[in-house]
């Protein structure tokens, strides 16, 4: 193949990369972090107490009794992750009342054992909330906390066949809680003991015999999933650490959208200095440059997209827009500029050298691409660092300058190289002054 | 035209030296100023329709024991209000919080507010993240360096890094701005970046050194920085560009990114013409070959005089 077919492919492959870009970025836009459209986010810490580690079991545990109280809050996209080893972040955009949700998820986990008032039996327990929502009196006083519980698996029982096989809770009291546990049970047979978890019904199942041993079961669960749920719950009771606040931010819809318009104008005067300033110094290269950085940008937004579309993939949430993003958008489109200026530099200066202009830009390319490419590379290594390490949005800012990189050696190895091979191989540029050389500077 | 750099690295060092002390100095007598992430406390930034005099809103938080709480205008419309609750449990400090903000917007017509609350120990947690990517990135790039190039540039890059982010923190304790998450973000990119010109400026040695054999490390090194500084001069300009619109248009947060940029940007060109290649020169010169080259270059010139 040709050096011209070559750049050629480039092109093509570079006309296809934006394409994808623009149409999945259509797509998929990437949503607006909290700082920049309002809402309240919340980091949790779990802070260890004497003789007790916090176990990554333990930390679903936490991460299980925060989605029950956001789902409380009726929030819409709340978003729940644990950050770290020891961090839970929870996101509640476009929330009203910021001070109740606070109170809600502040709280401390609190698991209880109550029987259903005889009035409301007959209910199921989302039947039961909706009651409780409007101040009605469901449940007798609390018998027991969480602390009775020693364990809680979910299993199958184990009937005789397949089909009589069903998903039960099976838990174990400690010692203590045994012989509370069989009095409650003797004296309320055939009454609902229910689970609460922060004042809501988890299940409330009937009690049908005493239960002497401290080992009990929990029948009629609909699926494993749910099986598990609450076994998860049962334990929370358990929970072998605080979970305290440790930061949280509030941002109004209208703060926010400030944030965002004065970010949007300080990029775009940012983009428009750079593109002037090549112009000016590098001629018909500044033109070049143009398209590069309009490359860029897309390739840059496709790379976005992307990672997003596959983190959500793997079960996370992904990365909205924040300021700190945005920040790293503007700085990489400055660092992509650096990468063209090193190739025009390196062909000026192969032509002071006594090359021709279009051996020059042959040359120059390859000479200059090796230089970045090191460059970028240990951008690249504190960037990857930074956002191994970093919390919240420091993240998004590292990986904006992660991403920034890899397009900037796309497009420069795709883009870049071929419309400096094609304009030096059409010998388009008869004249050094065309890129801002002045003819008695060659050569030196 | 050609700049004499390297002959000159007394001078650099005496700027380099002088900069730096000064920074020491202004660290130990004045210190940074930490963000409520670091130290724990509450921030509120409020939007205001018609902005009331700060002596109003001290008055206002008077009422709460806060008078003492770091006031300042914003904008056109906003302001910034910071202060510590030490000896509030954080249920107390957070209520405490919300009837601060509740008073204020009675009090006075308020479009808007952002509220930020950080535990004493949050500071802690992502200090400790921040020294240990901050090591982890200068480990890297060492062995990079050492790897792509040379041990000994790779010293003389992690010297200039250390010079300029020592710069950095001492024109953070004169200013007085705000040390946040952000300006660490920023600054830890920065060593990545403010080593971009250091690279190209060893790229042109390395390259220098296997077609001039026959003259001084001192002058090839000269050569190659002079070679590359209408890239280095150009490269930071249109990096800094970007990051000069952000300070002067972009908002409170990005302006924190855009100043820890900037100083280090700033810094990172400097070192990388007047810091990195004479530390690297000073260094290679103890070398054999490179003594002997240049005990032969003196005595010719010293001949060359007298004749």
């Amino acid at each position: 193949m040709s050096n011209k077919q070559k750049y050629f492919y480039s092109l093509l492959a570079v006309a296809a990369l934006i394409a994808a870009s623009i149409y999945g970025f259509i797509n998929n836009r990437p949503g607006l972090g909290l700082d920049l459209r309002g809402g309240l986010s919340v980091v949790l810490t779990a802070k260890e107490s004497k003789g007790v580690r916090i176990t990554q079991k333990a930390m679903d545990q936490a991460i299980l009794i925060m989605q029950e109280r956001v789902n409380k809050l009726g929030v819409s996209e709340p978003t729940i992750e644990q950050q770290g080893s020891r961090n839970i972040i929870v996101q509640l955009p476009g929330i009203k009342d910021a001070e109740q949700a606070l109170d809600v998820i502040g709280q401390r986990a609190l698991l209880e054992f109550r029987i259903v008032q005889k009035k409301y039996e007959g209910q199921s327990p989302e039947q039961m909330n909706f009651e409780i929502s409007k101040k009605k009196k469901v449940l007798e006083k609390t018998l027991l906390t969480g602390k009775v519980i020693d364990s809680a698996t979910a299993t199958f029982s184990s009937g005789q066949d397949q089909l009589s096989s069903a998903p039960i809770v099976e838990f174990t009291l400690t010692p203590e809680g045994t012989d509370k546990f069989a009095k409650i049970t003797k004296e309320n047979i055939n009454k609902r003991l229910a689970i609460v978890l922060d004042g809501r019904i988890i299940t409330a199942p009937n009690i049908k015999s005493e239960i002497p041993d401290g080992k009990g079961v929990i029948e009629g669960i609909e699926s494993i999933d749910e099986a598990r749920r609450i076994a998860l719950v049962m334990q929370t009771g358990n929970l072998p650490f605080a979970l305290d606040i440790s930061q949280h931010q509030q941002v109004g819809p209208t703060l926010g959208k400030d944030s965002l318009n004065a970010a949007l104008m300080a990029g775009i005067i940012g983009v428009a200095l750079v593109a002037v300033f090549m112009l000016g110094y590098y001629r018909i290269f500044g033109v070049v440059t143009w398209f590069t950085l309009a490359v860029f940008g897309c390739i840059l937004a496709g790379l976005y997209v992307l990672i997003n579309l596959i983190l959500v993939q793997l079960g996370s949430a992904g990365f909205s827009l924040s300021l700190p993003s945005i920040a790293a958008i503007i700085f990489v489109f400055g660092s992509a500029a650096d990468s063209s200026i090193i190739v025009y530099e390196r062909i000026k200066e192969e032509i002071k050298g006594g090359r021709s202009i279009r051996s020059a830009m042959d040359v120059g390319f390859a000479h200059g691409f090796r230089t970045f490419v090191d460059a970028d590379l240990v951008a690249f290594l504190t960037a990857a660092i930074l956002f191994y390490f970093g919390v919240g949005p420091v993240k998004g800012f590292a990986l904006v300058i992660m991403l920034g990189i890899v397009a900037d050696l796309t497009t420069s190895f795709l883009f870049t190289r071929s419309i400096i091979g094609l304009l030096a191989s059409y010998d388009v540029i008869k004249s050094t002054a065309l890129f801002g050389l002045r003819r008695e500077a060659t050569p030196e | 035209m050609k700049i004499d750099f390297i002959g000159r690295t007394k001078i650099w060092a005496a700027v380099s030296g002088a900069v730096i002390i000064i920074s020491v100095v202004a660290l130990v007598a004045i210190g940074l100023n930490f963000s409520v992430e670091f130290t724990g406390g509450t921030s509120l930034d409020i939007k205001f329709k018609q902005r009331p005099p700060i002596k109003k809103v001290r008055d206002t938080l008077g009422k709460f024991g806060l008078q003492k709480s770091i006031i300042q205008p914003v904008g056109s419309s906003n302001m910034l209000i910071r202060f510590r609750q030490p000896g509030l449990t954080q249920k107390k400090a957070l209520a405490q919080q919300e009837k601060v903000q509740n008073t204020i917007k009675k009090s006075f017509k308020v479009i808007d507010i952002n509220a930020e609350q950080v535990g004493p120990e949050w500071g802690a947690l992502i200090t400790n993240a921040a020294l240990l990517a901050l090591f982890l990135s200068l480990a890297g790039i060492l062995i990079y360096i050492s790897l792509r190039f040379e041990f000994k540039m790779a010293v003389s890059a992690i010297a200039a890094l250390f010079h300029d982010i020592a710069i950095t923190i001492g024109i953070y304790a004169l200013v007085g701005r705000e040390v946040s998450p952000a300006t660490v973000a920023a600054i830890l990119t920065i060593t990545g970046y403010s080593l971009y010109d250091t690279i190209v400026v060893f790229h042109k040695i390395v390259e220098n050194s296997k077609t001039i054999q026959k003259d001084t490390y001192a002058n090839m090194a000269n050569r190659s920085i002079n070679q590359v500084l209408m890239r280095s001069i150009n490269t930071s300009l249109t990096t800094t560009l970007p990051v000069i619109a952000v300070l002067v248009f972009g908002g409170e947060t990005l302006k924190d990114f855009a100043f820890a940029l900037l100083i280090g940007l700033i810094t990172g060109a400097y070192s990388s013409i007047f810091v990195a290649p004479e530390i690297l020169t000073i260094w290679k010169e103890t070398e054999p070959r490179y003594a002997n080259l240049k005990r032969k270059y003196a005595q010719g010139q010293a001949l060359g005089t007298r004749l």
